[in-house]
């Protein structure tokens, strides 16, 4: 039977969870500097998130569905 | 200098030192009847005793308000003593509490604060009292009248206005106001708001007086602030609107309310927030401009010093300070109701009449000159949110996710503040910096940029007359923080992270400017010369704040290999360039192919492990196959150096090849695309085109998996066979068409198999000739069957693929004559993509069959002003007499590539002789200058100007140069400053045929349409070239005549007209020669000349008849309405002899 689908709040979601966590993974380096630098205090954190995950909205409902339940179909082939 | 003189001899006695006050603790006694309250509260001259009675009825009242204590005597007592005090009904003025009145009367009198203290603080503890039970409500609102006479007015002046030190005084003061103000549900709340002068003295400093120490101000011991603060609330709450808004107007009050509140104790800042928010914000009755009188831009800068408020430790489940803050100002700045916001008109500043009345042909003539405030917005712009545009400047968005969305929503609710902060902000700069605080403003920036655009950009129902100043659109698009600098040096950090979020930023903007540039070409614009120049500035000022493709490719070129969220978003910037700048992005010469290479390798080695990875790498190659769609330059059929496969091949084998769960939708959009245009697949509509190849190799990749790999290199070879010469082709397939016998064609239109077969057909013998060739063939025995049955299920011929299959069979190893007896199997079905079934198919033959007729008549029309959109080309060589002197200070890079030679050629063709010979020793200048100078391509580029010298110097003392003399040396001025344009060759052999040219002569025609193309698959770019610089060479009749000049091949234009018949050639291109042909409609006579001269009525209704496609058909269709109505129609009927009469368009 075939899974169902995944509401558009999920995806979103999965979406920033996996946007968030490329991002992460490609700017480490950077990343690390930000934190060492002396203005990150208070919000900077949240702030950082935030500005990352903000690129997501470059991608349409269609293009996040679409991203993310590539993930899905190994597990039912495998 | 006198001596200090001593300050008394008793010294101690007379000392100015101010002595400590100290406050005796009264003396009290409890409390058993109400006759003895009577007497402890009835008056006395001894200050001590009044001060005992009224300390005695503190705790009394103390008693009865705890809620522990259940001595059901006490309120018995508390009744009998306010019925034994009550005044006598027939009063005229009754004072209720007479004794503890004229105590307090009496204790002011001989300033004695402790008295002056003790009765309010009983009096508020007894309102508060009585307001708990409704019987006891008359006596209450008696004591609050009794408070309203003039003595007790006067007294609580006196006690409001005490020194500052007198807290004591005044705290009690203000809490007995504050019960009587909201007392029986604010009923005398009128009355006291009457009284102000006494009432509401003092009330700004007394707000003034905050808690001092250390330690947080103690919630039972509120300061003098606070109660302050509490009685103005409560007052709020009850006052009607007028007095409201005059309790509002009292600046004093209304500056006091917040300006220590950020030391305020929590529950205060609470109060008073949800109070102003219930009691202001939200109160419908009360008129803006009192709200406005709170709201007011100092006001908002001390609330949003709340967002830093840290004397709260709020629990997990309720808001904190910060946010309830966040809260109020939200509502306050972005709720139209709430006063502070004022509508404004989007993008079009304060006093700006878009519609003022000017005439079209003003508009037309001058463009936007005629417009004086046109430029008038570029350093300031005028606002109608005053406070907030004032406010805005204080809060910080790259340091508080709060205050950037506060800002944004407040962007958002007044476009027009965009532009104003930003032109007045200029102190923060984007210049690229690993911190926080770049990050923070990068993402506001972000932000900002995907903010919409107004409703037609002035919040209204319809599009103003006039477009609004460009400078402000390019503000909201790009602002002006993001200058070229800035951004340039993001693009190009050494950190990715920086790089990356400059791209990013790139991306919305262009998405933001496409969406603008629409705008500006809606249909519906009154003046659409205006709304076309400012689009056309748009462009210009939005280029000029934007990095150089250059730096956009160089960003793309250094990103690391492994980061696919960077390279699909430097990917989808590049492709956004071509797709919205496009004319600027093909001057970059990008050459797309390594990158395609690199991204289509990655995906075939499926070394991305995440399958999200993938897809997500399926995007950036979506993103290059666009851009390599746009590129003209683009191979697709030939495989780069080193590499065995075309990328087109490649593609296919990626989609074959697909990792799980990846959707290819956009790769095979635009493999099929490719394979229409070129034509490996028939252009019909009910074909599916590339999807039976890709059908076929997917079966064959899941049936025999070692098969697939045989036949990729076959594939490729015959494609690349076909591309390099298809004519080859379509004859061998009318060959073919003839001795199958094939009747009439049904269904397919315009060929009846794919022209791949054929290709696959001649080069099948090759294949099987080939030594240890065993492995392909026996794939290809596999393979081609199938893919035959599924052409034949696409609707294609079954006897002329049963007639190719018969040819190709004594190639395939066939030893048991299965493959023979098999044929090409019948009735596939498509399962791996999404087409269908064969009842499509039918429906498709069906409505095909019946199309030619129908389709004329069902054609989607277009009228007059969509022709003119779609083929008006404009004059390229626009006379602009200030190029004369322009060019001698430029730099002869700016001089070839900034287009200043062009405008100085343009003037050759000027009417006035006196500018045509200053044009013509400006130009010899030019290329001395050019000459001398280290440009690459001097040489050539010198000898065009001293050719074209030498050309236009014989006549142009009589005459202008010919049009299309002069257009032929700008275009080629294109060419030669690339030596990797196709033309190269052509131009420069051009060239050093003979010092000067026939002015009357089109030149190149022949060479392009007839002569060998010198650079491969480059026939239909060098056509373009040519109908862009005959379509600038087109200008007046001198002109038209010789387009239809008698020339040994014909005259010109039927040799295009000729060309332009070409089955293969794409509709841009024939769009090219449309726009030739309303180019002569445009010219005097030149209706009656096509009509005359070249029989383009019969040649226009015969290529709408070859059309597939209706809405192309519809062009053809109003064109041909256009040159009659342009033509003179007398003359026409004449020549046709009633032939043409004005058909029923």
């Amino acid at each position: 039977m075939a899974p169902p689908q995944k509401s558009d709040q999920q995806v979103a979601a999965e979406f920033t969870s996996y946007y968030l966590q490329r991002a992460t993974k490609e700017f480490a380096e950077d990343l690390d500097k930000v934190r060492s630098a002396d203005d990150f205090k208070n919000d900077a954190l949240q702030i950082i998130v935030s500005a990352l995950q903000q690129g997501t909205t470059m991608f349409s409902p269609e293009e996040q569905r679409r991203i993310v339940t590539a993930a899905a179909r190994p597990a039912n082939k495998a | 200098m006198g001596h200090r003189v001593p300050r008394g001899l008793d010294g101690g006695a007379t000392s100015q030192k101010r002595q400590k006050v100290v406050h005796e603790a009264p003396t009290s006694e409890e409390v058993h009847a109400s006759r003895q309250l009577q007497q402890l509260l009835s008056f006395s001259q001894d200050p001590a005793r009044a001060r005992h009675g009224l300390q005695s009825f503190k705790l009394f009242l103390d008693q009865l308000l705890n809620q522990d204590s259940k001595d059901a005597d006490r309120p018995r007592i508390l009744r009998d003593y306010l019925q034994s005090t009550k005044p006598a009904d027939n009063d005229e003025n009754p004072v209720y509490l007479p004794d503890i009145m004229q105590t307090w009367s009496y204790g002011t009198q001989i300033n004695n604060e402790n008295i002056m203290s003790a009765v309010p603080v009983v009096l508020a503890l007894l309102l508060k009292l009585l307001s708990q039970s409704l019987e006891s409500v008359p006596f209450g609102l008696g004591i609050c009248r009794t408070l309203l006479q003039k003595r007790q007015q006067e007294l609580i002046a006196r006690n409001l206005s005490a020194d500052k030190g007198k807290s004591f005084i005044i705290s009690p003061t203000l809490r007995m106001l504050t019960e009587a103000v909201i007392f029986d549900g604010g009923a005398i709340a009128k009355p006291l708001f009457r009284a102000r002068a006494s009432m509401l003295k003092s009330l700004a400093r007394n707000m003034g007086l905050v808690h001092r120490g250390d330690e947080a101000e103690d919630t039972k011991r509120p300061s003098a602030r606070t109660n302050a603060v509490l009685f103005f609330l409560s007052a709020l709450k009850f006052l009607h609107p007028e007095a409201k808004k005059e309790l509002l107007s009292q600046r004093d009050i209304v500056a006091a309310l917040t300006r220590d509140v950020k030391q305020d104790p929590p529950y205060l800042v609470k109060e008073l927030l949800e109070g102003l928010r219930a009691h202001v914000l939200l109160d419908d009755k009360l008129p803006r401009e009192a709200k406005a009188c709170l709201l007011n831009a100092s006001t908002l800068t001390r609330l949003s010093a709340l967002y830093q408020y840290r004397l709260d430790t709020p629990a997990d489940d309720e808001p904190s300070i910060a946010d309830i803050a966040h809260e109020f100002l939200m509502a306050a700045c972005t709720s139209p109701g709430c006063g502070l916001l004022r509508q404004d008109s989007g993008f079009y500043p304060r006093e700006l009449d878009p519609n003022v009345p000017v005439p079209t042909a003003v508009v037309d003539e001058w463009g936007l000159e005629v417009i004086v405030w046109m430029n008038k917005f570029r350093t300031e712009t005028p606002v109608r949110n005053h406070a907030l545009s004032n406010f805005l400047p204080n809060l910080r968005p790259w340091s508080s996710l709060k205050q950037s969305e506060l800002m944004i929503s407040i962007f958002k609710a007044a476009p027009e503040l965009v532009a104003h902060y930003f032109l007045n902000n200029k102190s923060f700069t984007f210049e690229p910096k690993l911190s926080a605080t770049w990050t923070g403003y990068a993402a506001f920036l972000f932000h900002t940029v995907t903010l919409p655009i107004p409703d037609h950009f002035c919040r209204g129902p319809n599009f103003p007359a006039l477009p609004p100043p460009t400078s402000i659109v390019v503000d909201n698009i790009l602002p002006p923080p993001l200058n070229p600098k800035a951004l340039s040096r993001s693009l190009a950090s050494k950190s990715n992270m920086i790089s990356f979020f400059a791209t990013r930023i790139l991306v919305v903007a262009l998405e933001k400017l496409d969406a603008a540039l629409k705008m500006h070409r809606d249909p519906s614009h009154a003046h659409k010369t205006a709304w076309a120049e400012a689009a056309r500035r748009l462009v210009d000022e939005f280029r000029q704040r934007c990095p150089g493709l250059t730096e956009m490719i160089n960003a793309y070129r250094s990103v690391p290999e492994g980061d696919i969220l960077h390279r699909e978003a430097a990917s989808r910037l590049l492709r956004l360039c071509y797709e919205v700048l496009p004319q600027h992005a093909l001057m970059a010469k990008f050459d797309v192919s390594p990158f395609l290479e690199t991204s289509l390798s990655r995906l075939s080695r499926q070394e991305l492990e995440d399958p999200k990875d993938s897809a997500l790498s399926v995007k950036e190659l979506e993103n290059l196959l666009s851009i390599a769609g746009y590129s003209p330059g683009m191979r697709w059929f030939a495989a780069p150096e080193g590499v065995s496969l075309s990328p087109f091949t490649r593609l296919l084998k990626v989609c074959v090849d697909a990792p799980h769960g990846v959707a290819l939708g956009t790769i095979r959009e635009v493999l099929n695309f490719v394979a229409v245009e070129e034509g490996l697949v028939p252009r019909v509509d009910a074909h599916p085109g590339l999807l039976a190849l890709l059908e076929a190799l997917q079966v064959l990749r899941q049936s025999y998996p070692d098969s697939i790999t045989h036949v990729w290199p076959f594939l490729d070879n015959c494609l690349a066979r076909y591309a390099n010469s298809p004519v080859k082709y379509v004859e061998k397939f009318y060959a073919m068409k003839d001795e199958a016998a094939e009747p009439a064609v049904q269904g397919l239109t315009s060929a009846d198999v794919s022209l791949a077969t054929i290709a696959m057909l001649e080069q099948l013998p090759f294949a099987a000739a080939k030594e240890g060739n065993q492995h392909t063939l026996k794939a290809l025995g596999r393979f081609l069957p199938s893919f035959l049955g599924y052409l034949a299920a696409a609707g294609e011929s079954k006897s002329l693929l049963d007639l190719v299959f018969s040819k190709m069979v004594p190639y395939l190893p066939d030893s048991k004559k299965k493959v023979k007896a098999g044929g090409v199997p019948e009735g596939l079905e498509f399962q791996h993509n999404p087409w269908p079934s064969a009842k499509a198919i039918e429906a498709g033959k069906a409505s095909s069959t019946e199309a030619p007729q129908e389709e004329g008549k069902s054609s989607p029309a277009i009228d007059a002003k969509a022709l003119e959109n779609m083929l008006h080309a404009p004059d390229g060589l626009e006379a602009d007499n200030s190029a004369l002197v322009r060019w001698s200070s430029k730099t002869v890079d700016e001089l070839v590539d900034d287009g200043y030679l062009k405008s100085l050629i343009a003037l050759l063709a000027s009417e006035h002789a006196s500018i045509r010979k200053e044009a013509l020793v400006n130009i010899r200048k030019a290329a001395a200058k050019i000459k001398e100078s280290e440009y690459e391509e001097k040489e050539q580029i010198w000898l065009l100007l001293m050719e074209l010298a030498e050309t236009a110097a014989d006549n142009i003392n009589d005459r202008p140069l010919p049009s299309p003399t002069s257009a032929f040396a700008c275009h080629a001025i294109d060419v030669l400053r690339d030596p990797l344009s196709c033309l190269y060759p052509k131009v420069n052999m051009f060239l050093v045929r003979g010092p000067s040219w026939s002015p009357d002569k089109i030149h190149l025609v022949d060479d392009i349409l007839e002569g060998d193309p010198m650079v491969p698959n480059t026939y239909y770019t060098q056509t373009n070239w040519l109908l862009g610089y005959l379509i600038d060479g087109l200008r007046t009749k001198h002109d038209l005549e010789l387009f239809h000049k008698k020339r040994t091949m014909g005259p010109l234009l039927e040799h295009i007209l000729v060309s332009a018949t070409n089955p293969y050639m794409r509709w841009p291109l024939k769009l090219q020669v449309l726009r030739l042909l309303y180019r002569a409609t445009c010219i005097e006579g030149g209706s009656t000349t096509l009509t005359t001269r070249f029989g383009i009525m019969s040649w226009l209704e015969a290529t709408q008849a070859g059309c597939t496609d209706a809405s192309e058909a519809a062009v053809y269709e109003t064109l041909r309405k256009r040159i009659w109505e342009t033509s003179d129609q007398d003359r026409v009927r004449a020549w046709s002899r009633e032939g043409l009469n004005g058909p029923s368009w």
